[in-house]
């Protein structure tokens, strides 16, 4: 053979057969053929196909695990206690666990890739979770940078407790090529079992708020997953001091309506401070005003912390906190039914209503809050 | 320009939808190393130091807290310090930061009007990190992108 | 076929870790060897890494010289045979330490695939090569210079935890310039036992 031809032909060949053996040697190593998920000692027992992180397994397997970041381990909500051996936590857990978390075997879910037979632990609240198949009824701005988006289920029913929040499952688009997922509280009633109602803020160059807020049409098909959250009313006479803003009200908006058209917890009074800085932040001000007209136990405190003289405004002003606290001490009735705290908003706005709570005689334990991190 | 393998790293991470959806280099054709050391002569020509920036953006960030989550106004500045859930590690792996997004830009302009990067900045702890460690303000185009003029405009 | 020198197999093993190691004697390898000689428990997982990459690659490279590439007459082809197949199996082996130790895989980071190029594993190639070895003596060589590779780089992290801990040497020297210092220093200490088993 021509010499020009062998030199190539060789080098070409001995490629060939490295890579053919690099590919056979590929599918035996990730094929970690079927094994088992044991869950809560054997209450559930799932058969899988081995090689995938635990979160996706687990959803594959109608099995939803909190996750506000979809599986990149950037979020540390996917937290669960792994009783197998799997291994010692990766680099990319450790910066979310608690010396605690990690002598307890409590895993990132989305980093511990399942390989064998593994068993783990699970709240069982977790199994109520479904995923729901929706589309988009109603999109409307409550101000510049809020939406209220209606879902309608396609079908069955959800059932959830006011105060809950669901996963919107984010699309692939525009750049991004992975679909993930975001944590939103929602604003419906829990009688309305058909519909999810949430109330979405956009948030400078995040995933979520800019598909919903620039790509999200009526109509569109999108998927949820839930109900999730501990976050809710607790049956005590004491009253509730609320506090949100901008879309912390999501979840007070169900919790309120729910109330009304229930009446229950009787017994409670209702106290919600609701903070923004100019009127044009600031919504639902007429509704919540005829809530208050027809319902004698909800009080609204609306307050706004900077609002131009054209505006008029002729409620309270000030910064939030600084109106929770003149509220604290000299206007709700102290009696012994008590107080309880009711906080949804950003970590910064949560540390700071817990203090003034605080101060004012509401113990830790008795403030309640579903903090956004 | 060769780049060691720490940046090439670095570099890949900063592509959109690995750390954030936007990614870190928004149009930009240049490689991170170049818009690093193009942005520090503009810093040196406008007469700014990389750690002063730093601490002045985390001296409004602290600010804005005060706000709670909605803008409020700090002298001549509108910011606004919202949070989300999640932490951000940085593309060089030396660090993970509390995911925040703060706004700011003129008190005299409505927040609607204002474009992000032109009239506005906003940035996070991860971009103050990237600062003040790598020199780092982010490509063109970037909403996150910390533009030098703009920085000398609104901050000093 | 070859004349292959006439070295027992027991000499052959112990000279290629002592006498001509491969990093200390012919000093082969040597930035990986600094980088990961930081940490302890990294150098022993690399050490393992190199001494199959070498020993494997120096098995099939032989097979691979004498079956195809000499009986076809393309040895001027037989640099870039040999960094396909280097390249090949380092391939294989990260699928490996990927799927049984994630953490290792995590630990060794780039310089994993960084063996490939890791003038070591060539140069052990190309001495057997040059020295005829025959089958027996180049699978010896091969593991045993990886061996020597993985003795060095042990020794090497060890005497670094102690220096890390000494506040003795100046700021200028910390890090890599006092790490260089020592690997003369092994050097030297190597040389010493040249004399013993000569195989070049």
């Amino acid at each position: 053979m021509s010499p020009i031809l062998v030199g190539p032909l060789t080098v070409a060949g001995i490629s060939t057969v490295l890579a053919l053996i690099i590919a056979v040697l590929d599918k035996a190593l990730n094929n970690y053929g079927d094994v088992e998920i044991s869950i809560n000692g054997g209450e559930k027992k799932l058969e899988v196909k081995g090689g995938s992180p635990l979160l996706s397994t687990l959803a594959a397997e109608n099995i939803f695990v909190p996750s506000a970041c979809g599986g990149r381990g950037t979020c540390g909500a996917c937290k669960c206690k792994v009783i197998s051996d799997v291994g010692p936590h990766l680099p990319t857990e450790l910066p979310f666990m608690s010396p605690d978390e990690i002598a307890h075997n409590v895993r990132l879910s989305c980093q511990v890739k399942v390989r064998k037979n593994i068993e783990i632990e699970l709240p069982r609240e977790l199994f109520s979770i479904k995923k729901y198949k929706t589309h988009v009824e109603k999109i409307r701005p409550v101000t510049h940078d809020i939406k209220e988006v209606l879902f309608a289920l396609d079908s069955g029913e959800i059932d959830f407790v006011s105060g809950q929040y669901v996963q919107l499952v984010v699309p692939p688009y525009g750049d991004i090529r992975e679909s993930t997922q975001r944590a939103y509280s929602m604003s419906s009633k829990p009688s309305d079992k058909k519909h999810v109602e949430l109330l979405i803020r956009l948030v400078p160059g995040g995933i979520a708020t800019t598909w919903v807020h620039k790509f999200l049409k009526e109509g569109d098909a999108v998927e949820l997953v839930g109900p999730f959250g501990e976050f809710r009313v607790h049956d005590t006479p004491a009253a509730m001091i609320c506090v949100a803003g901008g879309s912390g009200m999501a979840p007070f908006k169900s919790i309120f309506y729910n109330l009304y058209e229930t009446s229950a917890f009787p017994e409670k009074d209702i106290w919600y401070f609701f903070g923004a800085r100019t009127s044009k932040d600031m919504f639902y001000l007429e509704e919540l005003r005829e809530l208050q007209a027809k319902w004698p136990r909800f009080h609204l405190v609306a307050a706004l912390s900077e609002p131009s003289p054209e505006e008029n405004w002729a409620g309270d002003t000030g910064l939030i906190t600084d109106v929770l606290d003149r509220y604290l001490q000299t206007v709700i009735p102290k009696n012994d039914k008590g107080w309880e705290g009711y906080l949804c908003g950003s970590p910064g706005m949560i540390n700071a209503c817990i203090n003034v709570m605080k101060k004012n005689g509401i113990t830790e334990d008795k403030i309640y809050y579903d903090k956004f991190a | 320009m060769k780049q060691s393998p720490a940046d090439k790293q670095a570099f890949e991470r900063m592509a959109p939808g690995i750390i954030t959806a936007a990614g870190f280099l928004g149009f930009d054709e240049r490689s991170p190393d170049r818009i690093i050391a193009e942005d520090e002569r503009a810093f040196e020509e406008l007469g700014l130091d990389f750690n002063t920036v730093a601490d002045r953006l985390e001296e409004l960030a602290h600010k804005g807290e005060a706000g709670l989550g909605e803008p409020i106004t700090v002298g001549e500045l509108l910011v606004q310090s919202g949070d989300a859930r999640g932490m951000l590690p940085c593309p060089w792996e030396d660090g993970f930061f509390h995911k925040n997004a703060v706004s700011v830009s003129p008190a005299d302009t409505p927040l609607e009007a204002c474009v992000e990067g032109e009239d506005m900045l906003i940035y996070s702890e991860l971009s103050i990190h990237m600062l003040r460690a790598h020199h780092f303000c982010q490509g063109r185009g970037s909403p996150f992108r910390l533009e030098p003029t703009l920085l000398k405009q609104l901050l000093f | 076929m070859i004349d292959a020198p006439s070295v027992g197999l027991l000499s052959l093993f112990l000279a290629s870790i002592l006498t001509s190691n491969v990093l200390l004697a012919n000093f082969l390898g040597t930035c990986s060897f600094i980088s990961i000689s930081k940490d302890f428990k990294s150098s022993m997982g690399l050490g393992v890494a190199v001494t199959l990459v070498i020993g494997i690659t120096a098995a099939v490279c032989w097979a691979v010289l004498y079956f195809i590439i000499q009986p076809l007459g393309i040895e001027y082809l037989s640099f870039i045979i040999f960094i396909i197949v280097i390249a090949g199996v380092v391939q294989m082996l990260e699928m490996i330490i990927d799927r049984f130790s994630p953490a290792l895989y995590l630990a060794l980071g780039i310089f994993l695939p960084l063996i490939t190029v890791n003038c070591a594993v060539l140069g052990v190639i190309l001495f057997m090569q040059i020295r005829k070895y025959n089958f027996p003596q180049a699978v010896i060589f091969g593991f045993g210079s990886g061996a020597g590779w993985w003795l060095a780089i042990m020794l090497l992290a060890s005497i670094r935890k102690k220096l890390d801990s000494n506040n003795a040497i100046p700021a200028g020297l910390k890090g890599t310039g006092i790490t260089l210092i020592t690997i003369g220093f092994m050097a030297m200490a190597f040389v010493g036992s040249s004399g013993m088993i000569a195989v070049q």
